[in-house]
């Protein structure tokens, strides 16, 4: 009698084993068809088949659904290709698929093949930001009468706590314009590598996800108020960009765009 | 419910909640009398998902029905995914909370599928002792659903009722009668559905599930993409004469419909349960007097 740990053992080894790629996959089967009951060695693959089969296509919609843009870019015959190696180098560990796809973007940017088309990867990690903000607990937000409402001498040592849903995506290359192109049903640009961009990603009030390009001090600004810098902090930082009457103006600016974007949850 | 009943009044006819409904459900309020919600879809911190399940869940009642709870693994019971499923459970506060038996992963890797257990004495004291750990961490009985399956073992000594009524008896839980996975796994294991239902003891059953299935001749899929067929109707007419009055609802998957027709399907049952049971209309009646209550007492109306 097989006990049932091994039965459980002998079942997902062969689940997981790819009949294209794994050497063993044959013996797999062996072992585990021979504690089944079978009319045949044809009806065993059957019902066998069943649950190898159901095992990788839930995983490549979860993939398919997760990074719908990622598999138009790639198009079918290289996004089955990179499904499968996925799900081969990747058996999931998580109890919800939501996570399944974590580290497809590491993935991509590892593998020998994807890793030629760094682009790939940038287009994963936008899309798993996406999912994070999508997902994000919900927090109350602040108004920007909060901070006018502030004494001016508490200003210069007021923080900011920001919404869990704000994410930030920095990449080297022009993938988030790529991802917009083929959203739009349109034909993305070419690849371009000599491009630094940076976005804030965040889940609006009406509980959409929304997203926009940052400017190098816009960047610099979010970040260091992300780390708790205060605004005095930040207007000194504000000066290797701008002159002293302008960097004021600048962060104010940014502070009452963020607030309007329903980011800011709270002032410390 | 008299005081040594195990299960809990008749709730009706629900649904399954999904998320391209959310909408129509908030706006239009359908006669649908309770929702069971994937329990692990809304282990999130926030977000639409959760949004939606508060809102519809001040409405409706709700009962959480989970995927991953891999009660009949050798691997330990996941306590990180029971703590989430019991504050879940607190704030959502659902009526019950059920999950299958079978087994999902192994070795930390998860399946995602509702693998079948081989039917032996040595699985029974497993699975029991396993769901008399989890119902003493959640504070509450759970129910079980018999899975479909496309396999089963040489080892088993005893046939999938026999199993199913031993767990339910030995670790005091209920049981959730999915009838198309009955008949799913009648035909591809060639017995007889209709002693399937005469076998399992009806003290313990506290909810029917219906779906669709892909039929291949030879197998049947347990899809969850078609509407529910007349066999599983016919089981389903069978099954009500032998429990009685139980908490029936759809599951859909995938091809989901709009809204209406799952309304519309679902009448079908409440039909099928009108003609099989005549008492149960003096049961609704009282139930949607409660439920008026409720809704007076919360301004809903």
């Amino acid at each position: 009698m097989t006990s049932l740990k091994q039965t459980q053992a002998l079942f997902m080894d062969y689940i997981l084993s790819d009949k294209e790629s794994d050497a063993a996959q044959g013996d797999k089967f062996s072992a585990f068809s021979s504690i089944i009951t079978a009319k045949s060695e044809e009806d065993g693959k059957t019902r066998l088949g069943i649950y190898a089969s159901a095992y990788r296509l839930r995983l490549i919609e979860t993939i398919e659904t997760d990074h719908e843009i990622l598999g138009i870019y790639l198009g079918d015959e290289l996004f089955d290709k990179m499904a499968q190696a996925y799900i081969n180098a990747h058996p999931s560990s998580f109890r919800s698929l939501r996570h399944f796809c974590d580290a497809l973007p590491q993935f991509l940017s590892d593998d020998s093949f994807f890793s030629q088309y760094p682009i790939l990867s940038h287009i994963a990690a936008f899309e798993r930001r996406l999912l994070n903000a999508f997902d994000a607990e919900e927090q109350p937000r602040a108004s920007f009468t909060e901070l006018e409402q502030l004494a001016p001498e508490h200003w210069p040592e007021s923080q900011f706590r920001f919404h869990s849903s704000v994410q930030i995506f920095q990449c080297q290359s022009n993938a988030v314009e790529s991802w917009q192109a083929l959203k739009n049903a349109q034909t993305p640009p070419q690849p371009d590598y000599s491009i630094a961009s940076a976005w804030l990603l965040w889940r609006g009030e009406e509980r959409l996800t929304e997203f926009i390009s940052l400017t190098e001090y816009q960047l610099v600004l979010l970040e260091g108020f992300i780390k708790g810098n205060t605004l005095a902090q930040q207007c000194e930082l504000m000066l290797n960009y701008f002159d002293e009457e302008q960097a004021p103006v600048k962060i104010l600016q940014a502070i009452r765009a963020w607030f309007e974007m329903g980011i800011i949850r709270a002032i410390a | 419910m008299t005081e040594t009943a195990l299960t809990q009044d008749f709730l009706g006819f629900g649904l399954g909640l999904r998320t391209n409904h959310f909408d129509h459900v908030l706006t239009n309020r359908p006669d649908i009398d309770w929702f069971e919600v994937l329990s692990e879809n809304y282990m999130v911190a926030g977000g639409k998902p959760r949004y939606y399940l508060e809102a519809i869940a001040e409405q409706y009642p709700i009962v959480m029905h989970g995927v991953s709870m891999s009660i009949g693994s050798t691997d330990p019971l996941d306590m990180e995914y029971l703590t989430a499923l019991k504050k879940l459970a607190n704030d959502v506060q659902p009526q019950w909370i059920s999950d299958h038996i079978c087994w999902t992963s192994i070795h930390g890797v998860n399946s995602h599928d509702l693998l079948p257990l081989p039917y032996t004495e040595e699985t029974i004291k497993h699975v029991a002792e396993r769901v008399v750990q989890v119902q003493d961490f959640l504070g509450r009985r759970i129910l079980l659903e018999n899975v479909s399956s496309y396999l089963s073992y040489q080892d088993s000594t005893m046939d999938e009722w026999t199993f199913l009524n031993a767990v339910a008896e030995q670790a005091d839980c209920l049981i959730l009668l999915d009838i198309n996975n009955i008949y799913v796994s009648a035909r591809n294991h060639n017995f007889d559905p209709v002693t399937y239902l005469n076998k399992i003891d009806p003290k313990r059953v506290q909810q029917f599930h219906l779906a669709g299935h892909s039929d291949y001749g030879d197998y049947v899929v347990d899809t969850h993409d078609h509407d529910v067929p007349n066999s599983v109707w016919e089981l389903y007419r069978i099954a009500l004469e032998r429990f009685g009055a139980v908490s029936t609802m759809i599951e859909r998957d995938g091809n989901i419909p709009e809204f209406p027709a799952l309304e519309q399907e679902l009448q079908i049952a409440r039909d099928i349960a009108d003609k099989t049971l005549p008492e149960l209309a003096s049961q609704l009646a009282s139930l949607n007097r409660q439920a008026q209550k409720q809704s007076s007492k919360t301004g809903v109306f």
